[in-house]
C-alpha cells in the first residue's frame, strides 16, 4: 500500500462529504416544501484490504440516501383527512342553514306562526272589524313568505353543495392524473437504477390530497407505485393509468348531478355518461361519511332534505288544520266552505293563501243555536276555534306536538346537528394535527439539524482535503529524496 | 421526540387560533349580552329559551285579549249603571202613584215620564263601542228598535284569557231587558215580580195600568219593577265578577311573565363579571402565547454561525 492509496482514501472522503453536503443542501432548500421527507446520507467504510499485515479500510462510500418515512402514519393521515374534510363540508353547510332557524336572534318562522294565531285572537275580540281582518291577511302573507324564504335558503344550500360536486370531482380527476404520472416517473427512475425519493414524497402528498376530496383506499406496490380505489371498490388509479371522475346532470326534477367514473386509461376514454359507472351512491363511503365529496353529497341528499321535510310537514299540517276549520265557518259575506290556504300548496315551497280569499271571506263565524246561519257579523266562535289550533297537538312524524313545539324541536335539532359537526370537525382537526406532528417529527426538515450536519460534513471535507495536502507533501519529500 | 421548526410553527398557529376563537366567543357574549347566540351554542338551552319566548308571547296575546275584553265589559258596566239609575226612577214614580189619591195630571205626567225612561233604557240597550253593540250578542246591527223589540242574539262573545279559559265579554240584551228571547210573560197577580222579568214589557204594562188607573195593575207593576231592578243589579254583579276575574288573570299573567323572564334571563343573560374575568384570563394567556411564539420563532442556529 503506497502513498497513492492515501489519495484514494482522501478522494473517497471528499466525494462522500460533498454528497452529504448536497443532501443537506437539498434538505435545507426543501424546508418549506409540503410533503417533503428529509433525507439522510448513510455512509459505510469501503472494503478492507491488508497493508503490511494489518487490515485497513480503503476510505468511505455512500451506502444509500435514506428517506425518513413512516408508512403507517401516512395511512392514518389519509383516513383522518377523509373524515375531517367530510365533517368540515357538513359543518360549513349547517352553519349556512342555522341562521334561517336562529329564532333566538331574530324573528323567524316560530314568531310568524305566533303572529298568525295572535291575529285570529285579535279577530275574535272584534269579528266584524275590517282592520283585524286586514291584519290577519297580512300576517298570513308574512307566514307564507317566511315558509318560502326558509325553503329557498335550504334549497340554495343544497344547490351550492350540488354545484361544488363539479369542482371537487374535477380536482379528484386532476390528482388521479398526477398520481398516474408520478407512478410512471417512479417506474422510469427505477428502471435506470435511481432512487425515486422525491417522487415517493410526491406520491404520498397526492394520496393525502386525494383523500381530502374523496374516500380512497391506496395500495402501494413493491415497485413504489400507488393504486387507488374509491369507497365503492372502483379503480381510480391503477399503475400508470387512471379514470376520470365527473359529474353528469340526471333526469330528476330539479336536475342534480350524478357522479360517474370512466374506464381506466392514460388518457382515459372520453366521458360516456350512458356507459360509465354511476358511483353517486357509493363514492362518499358509508352514509356519505368520507371526503369533501361525501360531505357535499350528505348535505344535498340527507341534511337539507331532512330539514325540508320537517318544514313541509309543518306547512301541510297548518294548511289542512286551518282549512278544515275555515271551510266549516262563515265569512261576513255569509259564504261558507271557503279555504284559507290554497289546498294544493301543502309544502314549504308551495304554501299560499287561497286565491279566492278576501278579508270578507275570513270565517270568524260558526252556526250556534241562536245564530243558526251566521249572518251576524259579530259571531266569533270559529275565530276562537282557529286561534285555539295553536295549542292543539298534531300527530307529527316525530310524535304528537303543537306547531310551536314541533318547530322548536326542529330548531333544537339544527342546533344539535351543527354543534355535533363543529365538535367532530374540531376533534378531527386536533387528531390530524397530532398525526401531522408525528409525521413532521419523523420526516420534516429541521434547519438546526441540517446546519449542524452541514458544519459536520464541511469539517470532514476540510479534513479529507488536508489529507491530500499531507499526501502531496509526503510525495514531495519522497520525490526530493530521489532528486 | 424530534421537534422541527415547522412543528413549532404549526403548533403556534393552531394554539393562537384556539386562543383567538376563545376570545371571539367571549367577545360575542359580552357585546351581545347573550350566552346563546345561535342554536348550536347550546341546543338544549336554545330549545328551553324558545319555549320560554313562546310562553311570554302567548301571555302578551292573552294580556292584549284581556285589555280588549275589559274595555267591552267596562262599557257594558257603565250602561248597566245607567239602567240601574233609570230603574230607581221608574220604581219611585210607580211608588208615588200607588200611595193615596192621585189626580189625573199627576198620572199623565207619570206616564210621560215612564215613556221617556223606557226610551232611555232602549238607548242604553243600544250602547256601542266602535262598530260593536255591547248588548247585541253576535249581531252587528242595533239590537233594540224604538218599541223595544230585541233583534240581537243571545250568544256570548267569548274571549280567550288563558289557555282553554274563556270569558264572555258581553251581556245579552234580550235576557237583560226582555227576560229572554222571546220575551218572558209580564207577571201579574201571583206571578208579579217573578224572574226573569221582561223589563221593557213591564214598563209598558205599568204605563197601561197608570193610564187606566188600575190599582192592582200598578201594584203588580211595582213588584215587577223591583224584580227588574234586581235583574239589572244581578247583571252588574255578574259583569263586575268577570272584570275581577280578568283583572286577576292579568296580574297572574304579569307575575308569570316576570317569572318566565327571570328564568329566561338566568339562561340567556351574560354574567358580565364572570365573562370579564374569563376575558382577562384569555387575554393574558393569549399575549403570553404571542410573546412566546415571537421569541421562539426567532431562534435559529444561523444567528450563531459565522
Amino acid at each position: 500500500m503506497g502513498i497513492s492509496s492515501i489519495f484514494d482514501i482522501a478522494s473517497s472522503g471528499i466525494t462522500a462529504q460533498r454528497l452529504a453536503i448536497e443532501v443537506a443542501g437539498e434538505n435545507i432548500a426543501n424546508v418549506n416544501t409540503p410533503g417533503y421527507s428529509r433525507q439522510e446520507v448513510i455512509m459505510e467504510n469501503r472494503p478492507v484490504g491488508t497493508a503490511n499485515g494489518f487490515p485497513l479500510g480503503s476510505g468511505v462510500q455512500i451506502q444509500t440516501v435514506r428517506r425518513s418515512y413512516d408508512g403507517m402514519l401516512q395511512q392514518q393521515i389519509v383516513d383522518g383527512n377523509s373524515s375531517y374534510q367530510q365533517n368540515l363540508a357538513r359543518q360549513k353547510a349547517l352553519e349556512q342553514i342555522q341562521p334561517s332557524f336562529n329564532e333566538l336572534a331574530s324573528d323567524g318562522l316560530g314568531k310568524a306562526v305566533d303572529n298568525f294565531f295572535g291575529a285570529w285572537q285579535d279577530l275574535s275580540a272584534n269579528p266584524s272589524g275590517s282592520a283585524e281582518r286586514q291584519a290577519l291577511l297580512s300576517r298570513s302573507q308574512t307566514l307564507v313568505d317566511t315558509f318560502h324564504q326558509m325553503n329557498q335558503s335550504l334549497t340554495t344550500v343544497a344547490k351550492t353543495a350540488d354545484n361544488n360536486l363539479v369542482g371537487i370531482s374535477a380536482q379528484v380527476t386532476d390528482h388521479a392524473k398526477n398520481l398516474a404520472l408520478v407512478n410512471t416517473q417512479i417506474l422510469a427512475t427505477q428502471a435506470v437504477g435511481g432512487s425515486p425519493n422525491e417522487l415517493l414524497d410526491q406520491r404520498d402528498l397526492l394520496l393525502r390530497e386525494l383523500s381530502e376530496k374523496v374516500g380512497i383506499s391506496a395500495t402501494l406496490a413493491s415497485d413504489g407505485t400507488a393504486s387507488v380505489t374509491l369507497a365503492g371498490g372502483e379503480q381510480l388509479v391503477a399503475g400508470t393509468s387512471y379514470a376520470t371522475l365527473y359529474t353528469n346532470q340526471n333526469a330528476a326534477l330539479p336536475p342534480t348531478n350524478d357522479i360517474r367514473l370512466s374506464a381506466l386509461g392514460n388518457p382515459p376514454a372520453a366521458n360516456n355518461p350512458a356507459g360509465d359507472a354511476n358511483v353517486t351512491a357509493t363514492v362518499g363511503g358509508a352514509g356519505n361519511g368520507l371526503g369533501e365529496l361525501g360531505g357535499m353529497l350528505q348535505v344535498r341528499d340527507s341534511i337539507v332534505p331532512g330539514y325540508l321535510s320537517k318544514l313541509d310537514e309543518m306547512a301541510s299540517t297548518l294548511v289542512s288544520a286551518v282549512n278544515a276549520q275555515q271551510s266549516a265557518g262563515y265569512g261576513v259575506d255569509a259564504t261558507t266552505g271557503n279555504n284559507f290556504f290554497a289546498p294544493a300548496g301543502t309544502g314549504s315551497a308551495t304554501i299560499a293563501l287561497d286565491p279566492g280569499l278576501t278579508a270578507a271571506k275570513i270565517a270568524a263565524a260558526l252556526p250556534t243555536a241562536t245564530d243558526p246561519a251566521p249572518t251576524s257579523t259579530g259571531n266569533n266562535v270559529n275565530a276562537l276555534k282557529i286561534a285555539a289550533l295553536q295549542q292543539n297537538s298534531f300527530a307529527f312524524s316525530t310524535g304528537s306536538a303543537t306547531l310551536d313545539g314541533f318547530y322548536s324541536a326542529v330548531v333544537g335539532g339544527v342546533g344539535i346537528d351543527t354543534q355535533g359537526a363543529q365538535n367532530q370537525t374540531a376533534q378531527g382537526a386536533s387528531f390530524l394535527k397530532q398525526l401531522n406532528a408525528l409525521r413532521s417529527s419523523n420526516s420534516e426538515v429541521s434547519l438546526d439539524e441540517e446546519l449542524t450536519n452541514l458544519t459536520k460534513y464541511q469539517r470532514a471535507f476540510q479534513g479529507s482535503a488536508k489529507l491530500i495536502n499531507a499526501a502531496t507533501e509526503m510525495l514531495d519529500i519522497v520525490l526530493g529524496m530521489v532528486r | 421526540m424530534r421537534i422541527t421548526p415547522g412543528m413549532t410553527a404549526d403548533n403556534a398557529v393552531y394554539n393562537l387560533q384556539q386562543g383567538r376563537s376563545a376570545m371571539e366567543t367571549l367577545q360575542e357574549q359580552i357585546s351581545s349580552g347573550s350566552m346563546v347566540n345561535r342554536p348550536s351554542d347550546d341546543p338544549l338551552t336554545a330549545r328551553q329559551l324558545l319555549d320560554l319566548q313562546e310562553q311570554i308571547s302567548a301571555g302578551e296575546q292573552y294580556s292584549s285579549n284581556i285589555t280588549k275584553g275589559e274595555l267591552l265589559l267596562n262599557v257594558t258596566d257603565t250602561a248597566l249603571g245607567g239602567m240601574s239609575e233609570l230603574m230607581q226612577q221608574v220604581k219611585k214614580i210607580a211608588g208615588d202613584m200607588v200611595s193615596g189619591t192621585v189626580d189625573a195630571t199627576a198620572l199623565s205626567g207619570a206616564v210621560g215620564n215612564l215613556t221617556q225612561l223606557k226610551s232611555q233604557l232602549i238607548d242604553l240597550g243600544n250602547t256601542r263601542i266602535g262598530n260593536q253593540y255591547v248588548f247585541a250578542g253576535f249581531s252587528n246591527s242595533q239590537p233594540f228598535d224604538a218599541a223595544g223589540n230585541f233583534s240581537g242574539t243571545d250568544d256570548a262573545l267569548n274571549l280567550e284569557i288563558a289557555q282553554g279559559s274563556r270569558v264572555a265579554t258581553n251581556v245579552s240584551g234580550g235576557n237583560l231587558l226582555r227576560g229572554g228571547s222571546p220575551p218572558a210573560p209580564v207577571g201579574s197577580g201571583a206571578t208579579a215580580g217573578a224572574s226573569p222579568v221582561d223589563i221593557l214589557g213591564g214598563i209598558d204594562a205599568l204605563i197601561t195600568a197608570l193610564s187606566s188607573n188600575d190599582k192592582a195593575g200598578i201594584a203588580d207593576g211595582i213588584k215587577n219593577m223591583k224584580a227588574a231592578g234586581d235583574q239589572i243589579a244581578a247583571s252588574q254583579a255578574d259583569v263586575a265578577g268577570r272584570l275581577v276575574r280578568m283583572d286577576n288573570m292579568k296580574s297572574m299573567i304579569a307575575n308569570n311573565r316576570n317569572t318566565l323572564q327571570s328564568i329566561y334571563g338566568n339562561l340567556q343573560n351574560v354574567d358580565y363579571a364572570k365573562a370579564g374575568v374569563e376575558l382577562s384570563q384569555q387575554t393574558t394567556a393569549f399575549s403570553a402565547a404571542l410573546s412566546a411564539t415571537a421569541k421562539l420563532t426567532q431562534l435559529s442556529l444561523l444567528d450563531y454561525m459565522n
